[in-house]
């Protein structure tokens, strides 16, 4: 169910889990689009020679999905910051997971932090983050 | 008593975590660990005082840290004014084994951490640099570690004798108690955490799925 309301949601909620595409046409096609058109976004071998264990989705793809992923939850959310940590890069043509949860509720100002992790199928984290964002009373 | 030996707070340039809220999450979640210890980044925070939350939530929160050597990571438990005036806590290329010694000197304990890690892990050096003199505990669990980092960690503790300790080194409230370490004796304060690690009272333990 969608959340529409500051007080719908609680501590330590679980947001729905999202799983992003990340295979290489897409991570591909996006990093075109926005002028990321080096080899390691775009092509395993060409990765592998730079030492990545194979092409990468572009940092600004995941942070995307994660903005996506709030709004899954809570459409009426008003994202004001989404702060990354790249701890790894996220390889393309693997499967991805993306987990959020309520870490802080914020009352007085309407607003909730959210805690951010993509993870790959080994259960490793790549991307951790927070979000904060505003929810209407 | 099982302690979180790893943690990071908002206090650290890449920490995301207020410590109110890994206090509430641990609760929250019925989590099985007794407290946490704050290893912020590159410094020692001696400001904070954490005993009125600490109190509120029934947990022991004690303070580190963690600093960069030639080796990659070290934790430092029981840390001073007199110690951070030894060593600059902001270098990111201190000698280890100086900061092993100078620990020691000082009543502290210095551990370096996911050592199986590249570039920033001990054992990513020893075959260029040698086994560093000193070492007599590693973190063996880290809850950040990908691929084969821990067993690295384990296999080489093994082979060389070290202790191993468990810390979740959470920078966000969720990861917390990923890692821990179980100690036979209660921890209620940092001076009981440095008797426990010198006299080798405890066990690392791996709270990942």
């Amino acid at each position: 169910m969608a959340i529409k309301k500051l007080d719908e949601v609680e501590f330590g909620v679980d947001l729905p889990t999202f799983i992003p595409d990340t295979s290489l046409a897409t991570t591909t096609q996006f990093a075109k689009l926005i002028g990321w058109n080096a080899p390691r976004f775009t092509d395993h071998e060409a990765a592998k020679k730079e030492g990545l264990a194979g092409a990468m989705a572009p940092g600004v793809l995941s942070q995307g999905y994660l903005v996506a992923m709030i709004h899954n939850w809570a459409p009426v959310a008003e994202v004001q910051s989404v702060d990354t940590v790249f701890r790894a890069p996220v390889i393309a043509d693997e499967a991805h997971t993306i987990t959020g949860v309520v870490t802080d509720i914020d009352e007085d100002n309407a607003k909730v932090e959210i805690d951010l992790t993509v993870a790959n199928e080994k259960g490793e984290t790549r991307v951790f983050g927070t979000a904060t964002v505003k929810l209407p009373r | 008593m099982i302690l979180d030996l790893h943690t990071h707070s908002i206090k650290s340039d890449d920490g995301r975590a207020k410590v109110e809220n890994y206090c509430q999450w641990i609760r929250s979640k019925e989590m099985p660990i007794d407290g946490f210890v704050l290893t912020e980044h590159r410094q020692h925070d001696f400001e904070s005082d954490y005993s009125s939350l600490a109190e509120k939530h029934g947990l022991v929160i004690l303070k580190g840290s963690e600093v960069e050597t030639e080796y990659g990571h070290v934790l430092v438990f029981g840390v001073t004014e007199s110690l951070t005036q030894a060593f600059d806590f902001s270098s990111i290329n201190l000698s280890l084994e100086n900061v092993i010694e100078t620990c020691e000197a000082h009543g502290a304990v210095a551990v370096p951490c996911h050592p199986g890690r590249p570039r920033v892990g001990m054992f990513a050096h020893t075959e260029e640099l040698g086994v560093p003199n000193g070492v007599k505990i590693v973190e063996i669990f880290n809850g950040g570690s990908r691929d084969n980092e821990d067993q690295i960690a384990i296999d080489n503790a093994e082979n060389l004798g070290y202790q191993g300790i468990g810390g979740s080194d959470s920078h966000i409230v969720s990861h917390i108690g990923r890692c821990a370490t179980a100690f036979t004796n209660d921890i209620h304060e940092m001076a009981d955490l440095i008797s426990a690690l010198q006299a080798g009272e405890f066990k690392a333990i791996n709270f990942k799925h």
